[in-house]
C-alpha cells in the first residue's frame, strides 16, 4: 500500500514489517516519532513485540543486548548524543556478535547544542563493529531496514541504518509501506544460533587471555569483509521480491564523467539535480553515492571512481586534525591504485542547508582547480 | 572446574566470547557480601486499628477474588465489621502509608462490604460447640460484651450473655442512630454472633436485677463486665430536672426505640464528642432548628471529625466557648438558658486548653429543648466495694483485663471510659483471651513484632496517582428528611478499584518484580512464595530496590 509518510515512520513501518520482537528505545529529537509509532503499533497489537522503556539509550542498548541474546530480533532507534551514550553498548552488541538493528537519526553532536543533521555521531561510531547504511530515501529507509534484519542474522553483527534529520526524518515522502504476510518469504522469523539457554550453564562476554582475543576480533573483521556479498546478495533478493534494490554504492553519469562528485544521505538527491544541470551544459560530471559505509565498498568505489580525472567528496562531517571522514576513505580506496587527484569539501554541518548552490560551486572548483590547492576545503564558511 | 580447553584453530572457536564448557562449577554467590532475604513487614494500617485487624492481608484476598477468606481474616480480631466498617473512627487510614503518596485507602468502606458480604453468606461462619467444661457470665451485651462472648465460644467455652436492655447491642443499639447503623442491620449482625457458637443470652437481666455479682461468681468460672457507660453526665447547675431539658443518652435512646419524637424548634445541645453530633442530627431529623454549644473551639471537640462534618453539610449550627450558666424556667417549663462565654486557658491534663469563663460575657438563648450530651458515666451501684473501681470506671488491668477481683474481667467504656466500638470488640477479644490463659495456665506469650513499614519503605515508581474511592451517598439535603441510612456500600467495580489502590505495605502480594529484575535469574518463583538461589544472588540487591512494598532485607554475610 503506498502512503505518504514522514522518513522517520518509514523506519517504524520497515520494522513493523520485519516481526520485531523486542523494541527498547529511548525518545531523542529528531527520532522521536520513530518509536512513538513503533510504541503505538505494539500497543494496539499491529506489532507482535515487547516495548521495553528505559531511562537511558545506554540501558535501551542493553535491552536490546539482552533480547537479542535471548533469541528475539531486536530493534533500537536513537540519535546524536544518545548513539553516543549507547557507545560503550555498541561495542558489546558487536563482541556478543547480536544481529541488532538500530536507526541513527543523523544529528550534530553538542556543544554546541544542535538538533540538525550531520554525520558526525554516527561516523565517531566507525571503528566499533556495526555495519552503517546511509539512506537517502524514505522507501530506500523502509526497504533497508528490512534487508539489514536479514544481514544482521546472516553474518551476526549489528546494523545501523542512517538517515538525516530533518531532510530525510521529517520530509513526508511516497512509500510502498510494505506489510508483514508480504516480507515473510523474504525474511523468515529469527532463529538465533545457540545462546542464552537457562537449561545449560554458560557464561557470556567472559575474560578472553590473549592467546583467545585475536581469534575472535578477527572472526569479526572476517565477518566484516564476508558481509559484502551478503549484502549484495540480500539486496538482489528483496529486488527478485519487492523490485527495488539499492547496491552497496549508487553511480550516477558516471560511464564517461570526467569528474566525479561523491555523495552520502540527501545530498546524494540534491547532487544528481545539479548533475542533470551541468550534464545539460554539456560537462562530463557524474556523482557516486556511498550506501553502505562499513563495510567500506573498495572495489565498488574504486570501479567507478578509477575512470574519472578527478573525484570531489563532499563530507557532512570532520574528523578533526584529519579531513573530512568519507574523503579519508575513498582516498584510501584509490591508494596506490590511481593518481587521480581527489579534493574534500566540507559543507552541511549542524544541518546548514547543501543547496544545488552549494554542490555547483563545488563542482566548479574541482573542475577549475587544476589540482587541488588544499586536500580539505570548507564551503560557505564565514573566514 | 574441568580441564583446561585448548583451541587449535579460531574455527574451533564459538564466535563471541562464550565459555564452552558448562559453568555450574562457579556458584556466584560466593562473590556476594550482602544477602538479601525475604522478611515480610507489619503494615502501619494494622497497627493503628485498635483490633489489629490484618487489613493489608483481606485486601489482598479481596484482590484475589477469594472473599470469604478475606472475611474470615476479619472476624480473626472482629466479629462485626459490618459494624465497624459503619461507625469506626477508622486511625488505620491516618496510619495508612498511601495518605503520604495521595490520599489513605477507604479502609472503612473496604471493612464494610466484607462484613456486609459475611451478612449475605450465612454458610461462612462456622458453627461451634461448647467443648470446654469451664462456663463464663459476660455482663453487658454492648461490643465489648458480645466481642468477648464470640471469642470465648469460639474457643469452646459455654457463654450466658446477660443484657439489661430487651435487645442486645448495647451502645450499637440505643447510642447509634439509624441513619449510622440501621437497626435491622445490627440485628443481623447480632444474630450472626449469638448463632456462631454456645452463647445463651438472658435479656432483661443485669446486675441488681435478676442476678447479683455472687450468684454469678457461684454458677460460672469467669466474670466479663463490659457494663459500658449507659448514663449521662449532668451538667451540675440549678434546672436539670426542668421539662424541657433532656439527657441527650436518653434522646437517643428514644428515637432509636422508633418512638415519635417532637423536640420542637429551638433546640441546644450541650457537648461536643459523638453523642452530642448523633443528638442534634437527630433532633434536625425531627424538624428542629438546632445549635450545638460548645465550651471549647472546634478544634478540641472530641467527636469524630466526618461526623462534625456531615452535621456542619446538614445545617447543625455550632457556637464555640460557651457553656450554660442558669437555667430560666417560665411555669415549669424551660424558657431560656443563660450561657457563660469562655475563652481557653491553660492545656489541662488532656492536653486540650481548659476553657476559662470571661468575666462578665453572657448571652441569653430561647429554647424549646436544651440536651445535655457533656459525656456518659457508668453505674456501678450492683458492683459498688466489690470491684475495684476509680472515677466511676472499672479497675482493670491493661493487658490481662484482670479486675481486682479475682476471675473477674472487664473492658471496654467501663474501664477505659468513652471511647470508640473498635476499641471494644478489641478489649472483648483481649479478655477472652485472657480468660482462656487463666483457664489452661497458658503464658501470654510475648511474640516479637516485625518492624512497621514507613512511606519511605515504599518504591513509589510503581504507583499511580489516584483518589480514595468514596461511599455513594445520599446527598445532605434529602439525609435530613429521614432516618434512613446515608451511606451505601461500595458496588463490586469500586470495592476493586478501591483494593487495587493498597500499596500492600510490608507485605509480599507476587507481584514478581523481585524475580523479574534479578539479573542472575537468583529468585525462584515458587507456588506461593519467592526463594533467593543463594547459589548465584551475587548480593547487587536490584531485586530490594524494585520491590515496591519493602518485602526484602538485608544484612551483611557473616555477621
Amino acid at each position: 500500500m503506498k502512503k505518504v509518510i514522514m522518513g522517520n515512520h518509514a523506519v517504524s513501518y520497515g520494522v513493523r514489517a520485519s516481526e520485531v520482537k523486542v523494541i527498547s528505545a529511548y525518545p531523542i529529537t529528531p527520532q522521536t516519532q520513530v518509536v512513538e509509532l513503533l510504541s503505538e503499533m505494539c500497543a494496539n497489537g499491529e506489532i507482535d513485540a515487547k516495548f521495553i522503556m528505559v531511562e537511558s539509550e545506554h540501558s535501551a542498548m542493553t535491552a536490546c543486548v539482552g533480547a537479542s541474546a535471548a533469541g528475539a530480533r531486536t530493534f533500537t532507534a536513537t540519535s546524536a548524543q544518545g548513539l553516543l551514550l549507547m557507545h560503550e553498548i555498541l561495542h558489546w552488541a558487536v563482541g556478543a556478535r547480536l544481529p541488532i538493528v538500530l536507526a541513527n537519526i543523523n544529528r550534530a553532536v553538542g556543544p554546541p547544542w544542535s538538533i540538525w543533521t550531520d554525520q558526525n555521531d554516527s561516523l565517531s561510531q566507525r571503528d566499533v563493529g556495526w555495519l552503517q547504511i546511509y539512506c537517502e530515501s524514505n522507501q530506500e529507509t523502509q526497504d533497508t531496514i528490512i534487508q539489514s534484519f536479514k544481514i544482521a542474522e546472516k553474518i551476526k553483527l549489528p546494523v545501523m541504518i542512517v538517515l538525516d534529520a530533518f531532510f530525510l526524518s521529517h520530509t513526508f515522502e511516497i512509500v510502498d509501506i510494505l506489510e508483514a504476510e508480504q516480507v515473510r518469504a523474504f525474511l523468515p522469523p529469527y532463529v538465533a544460533d545457540k545462546q542464552v539457554d537457562v537449561t545449560e550453564s554458560h557464561s557470556f562476554g567472559n575474560l578472553a587471555s590473549p592467546d583467545s582475543y585475536m581469534e575472535l576480533r578477527y572472526m569479526i573483521q572476517k565477518a566484516m569483509e564476508d558481509s559484502r556479498e551478503v549484502i549484495r546478495e540480500v539486496d538482489e533478493e528483496f529486488g527478485k521480491h519487492f523490485g527495488r534494490s539499492y547496491g552497496l554504492v549508487k553511480p550516477y553519469r558516471c560511464e564517461d564523467a570526467e569528474t566525479i562528485l561523491v555523495t552520502s544521505g540527501t545530498v546524494a538527491s540534491t547532487t544528481r539535480a545539479v548533475i542533470d544541470e551541468m550534464r545539460d551544459e554539456g560537462i562530463k560530471i557524474g556523482a557516486l553515492k556511498i550506501r553502505v559505509f562499513r563495510p567500506f565498498p573498495f572495489e565498488e568505489v574504486f570501479d567507478v571512481l578509477s575512470k574519472a580525472k578527478k573525484v570531489a567528496v563532499i563530507d557532512r562531517n570532520i574528523s578533526f586534525g584529519h579531513h573530512g571522514i568519507f574523503f579519508q576513505e575513498v582516498k584510501s580506496a584509490l591508494y596506490g591504485r590511481t593518481d587521480i587527484p581527489i579534493a574534500g569539501y566540507i559543507a552541511g554541518l549542524g544541518g546548514r542547508d547543501v543547496t544545488p548552490t552549494v554542490i555547483r560551486e563545488i563542482a566548479d572548483k574541482a573542475i577549475s582547480d587544476k589540482k587541488p590547492e588544499r586536500e580539505i576545503n570548507w564551503i560557505g564558511v564565514k573566514e | 572446574m574441568g580441564e583446561k580447553i585448548v583451541f587449535k584453530n579460531y574455527k574451533e572457536m564459538p564466535i563471541r566470547a562464550m565459555s564452552v564448557a558448562d559453568m555450574t562449577w562457579n556458584l556466584t554467590g560466593s562473590w556476594r557480601n550482602i544477602r538479601p532475604y525475604y522478611d515480610f513487614k507489619l503494615s502501619p494500617c494494622r497497627v493503628g486499628c485498635p483490633a489489629g485487624e490484618d487489613i493489608q492481608k483481606y485486601i489482598f484476598l479481596l484482590i484475589e477474588d477469594r472473599a470469604e477468606e478475606a472475611w474470615r481474616t476479619i472476624i480473626e480480631t472482629n466479629p462485626m465489621p459490618a459494624v465497624t466498617g459503619r461507625v469506626c473512627f477508622h486511625p488505620c487510614m491516618e496510619k495508612c502509608t498511601r495518605k503520604d503518596f495521595d490520599q489513605s485507602i477507604n479502609i472503612p468502606g473496604i471493612e464494610r462490604s466484607i462484613g456486609d458480604l459475611g451478612l449475605e453468606n450465612p454458610g461462612w461462619m462456622k458453627k461451634t460447640k461448647a467443648s470446654k467444661k469451664e462456663k463464663v457470665a459476660v455482663v453487658g451485651g454492648g461490643p465489648a460484651g458480645l466481642s468477648c462472648a464470640f471469642y470465648l465460644a469460639r474457643r469452646g467455652y459455654a457463654v450466658t450473655l446477660f443484657e439489661a436492655d430487651k435487645a442486645l447491642g448495647g451502645v450499637l443499639r440505643w447510642g447509634i442512630p439509624e441513619y449510622r447503623l440501621p437497626n435491622t442491620l445490627l440485628d443481623d449482625v447480632i444474630t450472626q454472633i449469638v448463632e456462631s457458637g454456645p452463647i445463651t443470652v438472658k435479656s432483661g437481666t443485669a446486675l441488681g436485677k435478676g442476678v447479683d455479682l455472687e450468684s454469678l461468681e457461684k454458677e460460672f468460672d469467669a466474670l466479663f463486665l463490659g457494663l459500658g457507660l449507659a448514663e449521662s453526665r449532668a451538667l451540675g447547675i440549678d434546672g436539670e430536672e426542668t421539662d424541657g431539658v433532656e439527657a441527650g443518652l436518653e434522646f437517643l435512646r428514644r428515637v432509636n426505640s422508633g418512638e415519635k419524637v417532637d423536640p420542637g424548634k429551638r433546640v441546644a445541645v450541650i457537648g461536643g464528642g459523638n453523642t452530642a453530633m448523633d443528638v442534634a442530627r437527630c433532633a434536625l431529623r425531627s424538624g428542629s432548628d438546632v445549635t450545638v454549644i460548645y465550651r471549647r473551639t472546634r478544634h478540641e471537640m472530641p467527636a469524630i471529625s466526618d461526623e462534625i462534618e456531615e452535621a456542619e453539610h446538614e445545617g447543625v449550627n455550632f457556637r464555640f466557648l460557651a457553656a450554660p450558666k442558669d437555667i430560666i424556667t417560665k411555669n415549669g417549663k424551660l424558657e431560656k438558658v443563660v450561657f457563660q462565654e469562655m475563652e481557653l486557658g491553660e492545656p489541662d491534663e488532656s492536653g486540650r486548653r481548659r476553657p476559662v469563663p470571661v468575666e462578665g460575657k453572657t448571652f441569653e438563648l430561647e429554647l424549646d429543648r436544651m440536651f445535655t450530651a457533656i459525656g456518659e458515666t457508668a453505674d456501678l451501684g450492683p458492683i459498688e466495694g466489690r470491684v475495684g473501681s476509680e472515677w466511676n470506671l472499672i479497675g482493670a488491668d491493661g493487658e490481662s483485663y484482670q479486675t481486682s477481683r479475682k476471675g473477674i474481667y472487664a473492658g471496654g467504656d467501663v474501664v477505659t471510659g468513652a471511647a470508640s466500638v473498635v476499641e471494644a470488640v478489641a478489649a472483648g477479644r483481649k479478655a477472652a483471651e485472657a480468660i482462656e490463659r487463666s483457664f489452661t495456665g497458658a503464658e501470654d506469650k510475648a511474640v516479637e513484632e516485625p518492624k512497621v513499614i514507613g512511606f519511605e519503605d515504599i518504591n513509589t515508581a510503581y504507583f499511580d496517582h489516584s483518589n480514595r474511592s468514596l461511599l455513594p451517598r445520599i446527598d445532605h439535603k434529602e439525609a435530613v428528611n429521614g432516618f434512613g441510612e446515608i451511606h451505601l456500600g461500595f458496588s463490586p467495580e469500586m470495592l476493586a478499584r478501591e483494593t487495587e489502590r493498597c500499596f500492600s505495605c510490608g507485605v509480599c502480594n507476587f507481584c514478581d518484580n523481585c524475580w523479574v529484575f534479578c539479573p542472575d535469574v537468583a529468585i525462584i518463583r515458587k507456588e506461593d512464595e519467592y526463594e533467593v538461589d543463594y547459589d548465584f544472588c551475587k548480593g547487587c540487591l536490584v531485586c530490594v530496590i524494585e520491590c515496591p512494598r519493602g518485602c526484602i532485607s538485608t544484612r551483611e554475610e557473616g555477621k
